[in-house]
């Protein structure tokens, strides 16, 4: 029994009683914040997103480790750097320099908490420290691991920190401009974060504050902070409220962005009042096989029939309904800058699958999420693998519930879906396939193969990021999609196109990054720009 | 006119029964005359009804009638297994408690009570989660959580029948516990634990239902809990004309089964109150 289910029911008895009573964490109001001056152009009173989920609690020990957890996290927590359409840009850190291993920070100046005291160096470097002893759920610094990309660090003044790195590569400004700062102040005598709920917890350094989360309802709402440093919130206040439908929410007003069907985006798109955010290709799903429960996946022979018995255009067709692509091997989506067209196609060959899976008597447990495109494709894939001769039982779990199972190698089959795939670069092609750097973090990103080695993947997937020339890089990148579509580590199902909708004379400010797609998780879509 | 006016008191039990018939035949054809599978896709994705599938396909292509015809008799079956379960503790322990009376009454009084108590749809959440997604393990949950309002009218009517003269009169005499059962209890108390069973069959269906729409129970199975909450959780279906035959026809026949089933029950209930039956 998966130790995450027993938590669940045991939290299922025990939360009402907590909530009676008042005490509990997944709950919180905070005293107000925020501005009531005068308000700029694309200023909105109050922006409202989709809730009803609980992605735990918006700090960086207690968030859920998918993107609408970390991304809440992200609204109440400032990192030194933040991305935008073009790179990375100043964020809690005005400038920057770098020289051999050494990285220098300069924070803004006026830098301060969300309760007044000031952000110092001071707090960067006992941030690090303290991720060092207690890893947060997003870990760009690897911290408290052998791999921490960080080998010291000095205090140069109250504003500016010199960050040593063990080995610079083409990730490392990045990484070290995404972890988010913590106050000392309060974190400097919790000895367990990832339960503590006193004073601080959610005292933030970001532009907006948590001022009240409710986890059972899956409901929070963010107030601007007044005079945050790096820019200016271009609303009151973020809310996501929990609804029944979103569709018929958005429609009624009750929220301001949502994802639109694939069967009703061209009628929508006839509204001119209404604007789009394309994500193309950019959620993906994979099967992971747990080798060590069944190694007769081992032969290669095997998954390559399992790539032959399944008919991943139907996904496309029928789930997806035609709004993407089905997975290329190599695990990049094709519409990426760094896709390589030399991976290996599998067709689907059901005659092929059967031969060679037919007379194997072979039986497995495919674990998936119980959201309805998961359970779809876990049908789907159920169907196909059954009728090349493997016997298939779907189990169905919360998204939580999977990942964490995902992350314990509690699974045989595990069908896993998340965003990000689009990201530019792939570096997730590292934390996925690398033998050293794969199934750390708990993040979708890592969910590597178990019981699959391969020290060929591992040293193109290890070099790319010492590389910082572009098209070095790409190269590698390209050369190691190959390598992954022949080994075939895990088998890549789809790649999903969505659109998110807005109503352009409520707000106009969501954006991309270049590296992520999702714009609803993108803390500058929240900024006046 | 005896003879008018009795069939005129049968006649809401033959249209129930009738309708409940018309339901198996209806489903029987799909189960065994439907050329299409409950499981493999063998349309087009969302096909509206047509003489090829007279209730459409699902996002996966798979015939609705086909599933809605192995989800009534999946649903039916689940149903007359919680009945009977239930009839065999609620009666077997109400009979028990009622005859007995003392001791054996408090504790079976005790245990009805906490049963009584207990809301039954969060806890049969948490232990459908804990537990995991088997179906015998919902039948039994489900059978736990029914027993006990049977079990209570079962033995006050065991108590009164108990009290009569007549028994305690066989009593008196050296009649053994079985005999004054089979021959001056049974007639009273089985058809109370009878329509008892029949008043959980609706009642198991509808909470099966519940759970395999909150995602306990085997995902691909052809449940109409499942069908409805794959159908309602397809984004923007309510803006579609999907809904038409993918949401409508499993609500329609889970309405339409609940109702028959409760209807027949109440009626027995009736004529059990009227001691007619």
């Amino acid at each position: 029994m998966p130790r995450i289910r027993i938590l669940s029911a045991v939290l299922a008895l025990v939360l009402p009683v907590s909530l009676a009573a008042g005490c509990s964490a997944a709950s919180y109001e905070a005293p107000a914040y925020g501005a009531d001056s005068a308000h700029p152009d694309g200023w909105v009173e109050a922006l409202r997103l989709e809730g009803g989920t609980d992605w735990g609690a918006p700090n960086p020990f207690q968030c859920q480790s998918r993107g609408p957890g970390t991304a809440k996290m992200e609204l109440v927590y400032a990192s030194l750097l933040e991305k935008d359409e073009n790179g990375d840009i100043g964020w809690l850190a005005e400038s920057w320099t770098m020289e051999g291993n050494d990285y220098t920070f300069t924070l803004r100046e006026g830098a301060a908490f969300q309760d007044g005291q000031p952000l110092t160096a001071d707090d960067v470097a006992f941030t690090i420290d303290y991720y060092n002893a207690h890893p947060p759920v997003s870990n760009p610094l690897a911290a408290g691991t052998e791999a921490c990309i960080v080998d010291h660090y000095t205090v140069v003044d109250e504003r500016t920190i010199t960050l040593t790195v063990k080995n610079p590569d083409g990730d490392t400004l990045s990484n070290l401009g995404s972890f988010e700062i913590i106050p000392r102040h309060v974190w400097k005598s919790v000895e367990d974060p990832y339960t503590y709920t006193g004073e601080g917890w959610l005292t933030g350094s970001g532009a907006w504050a948590c001022t009240a989360y409710d986890g059972p309802t899956g409901s929070y709402e963010f107030t601007a902070v007044e005079d945050f440093c790096a820019g200016t919130p271009g609303a009151g206040r973020i809310q996501f409220v929990p609804v029944s439908d979103a569709l018929l929410a958005f429609e009624n007003g009750e929220i301001d962005i949502t994802g639109v069907p694939a069967d009703l985006l061209s009628q929508y798109q006839a509204d001119e009042t209404l604007g789009f955010v394309e994500k193309a290709n950019d959620m993906g799903y994979k099967l992971l096989i747990n080798f060590e429960q069944c190694p007769e996946f081992l032969d290669i022979a095997l998954r390559r029939a399992v790539y032959a018995a399944l008919d991943r255009q139907a996904v496309v067709d029928k789930v997806f309904r035609g709004a993407g692509s089905v997975g290329s091997a190599g695990y990049v989506p094709r519409t990426s800058l760094y896709y390589s067209p030399d991976c290996v196609e599998y067709d689907y060959d059901p005659d092929a699958a059967r031969a060679v899976l037919a007379d194997k008597n072979l039986s497995v447990t495919l674990l998936a999420a119980d959201s309805g495109s998961d359970v779809s494709i876990a049908e789907l894939i159920k169907i196909d693998l059954e009728a090349a001769g493997v016997a298939v039982t779907v189990e169905s779990y919360d998204s939580a519930t999977r990942d964490s199972m995902v992350n314990a190698g509690d699974y045989q089959f595990a069908l896993v879906g998340n965003g990000g795939w689009g990201n530019n670069p792939p570096t997730y092609l590292r934390t996925i396939f690398s033998d050293i750097s794969k199934n750390q973090g708990g993040n979708p990103h890592s969910m590597g193969p178990i019981g699959y080695e391969n020290a060929q993947i591992t040293e193109l997937a290890e070099a790319q990021k010492l590389e910082t020339d572009f098209e070095a890089r790409k190269a590698i990148f390209q050369e190691l999609q190959v390598l992954i579509s022949q080994e075939i580590p895990l088998i890549v199902i789809a790649n999903q196109s969505s659109y998110s909708m807005y109503r352009k004379d409520v707000y106009d400010g969501w954006m991309k990054t270049y590296a992520y797609q999702q714009a609803e998780q993108n803390r500058l879509s929240y900024m006046l720009r | 006119m005896p003879g008018k006016r009795n069939r005129a008191r049968w006649r809401p039990c033959l249209i129930l029964c009738a309708g409940l018939l018309a339901l198996t035949l209806f489903f029987g054809w799909g189960v065994l005359g439907w050329p299409c599978s409950p499981t493999q896709p063998s349309g087009a994705s969302l096909e509206a009804p047509s003489a090829a599938h007279w209730l459409g396909t699902d996002d996966l292509g798979i015939d609705i009638y086909a599933q809605l015809s192995q989800g009534f008799f999946a649903s039916m079956s689940l149903g007359l297994a919680c009945g009977v379960l239930t009839a065999l503790i609620g009666g077997g322990l109400g009979m028990l408690a009622g005859y007995k009376g003392g001791g054996v009454q408090a504790a079976v009084d005790f245990a009805v009570n906490v049963f009584l108590a207990v809301p039954q749809l969060p806890v049969l959440i948490v232990l459908g989660a804990f537990w995991g997604q088997d179906r015998r393990l919902v039948i039994g949950l489900i059978a736990a959580f029914s027993w006990a309002p049977v079990a209570k009218q079962t033995a006050a009517k065991t108590r009164s029948a108990a009290h009569r003269t007549y028994v305690r009169a066989a009593r008196s005499w050296g009649a053994g516990s079985w005999y004054i059962f089979k021959n001056h209890l049974a007639a009273d108390v089985l058809p109370v634990v009878l329509v008892g069973a029949l008043a959980v069959v609706g009642k198991a269906i509808l909470q099966e239902s519940a759970l395999a729409y909150l995602g306990l129970s085997d995902p691909t199975a052809k449940s109409w809990g499942l069908m409805i909450n794959r159908a309602s959780r397809f984004a923007g279906i309510y803006f579609t004309d999907y809904w038409k035959w993918w949401l409508a026809a499993p609500v329609a026949a889970l309405m339409l089964t609940i109702l028959f089933t409760r209807l027949l029950a109440r009626w027995l209930e009736q004529q059990l109150l009227e001691g007619d039956v």
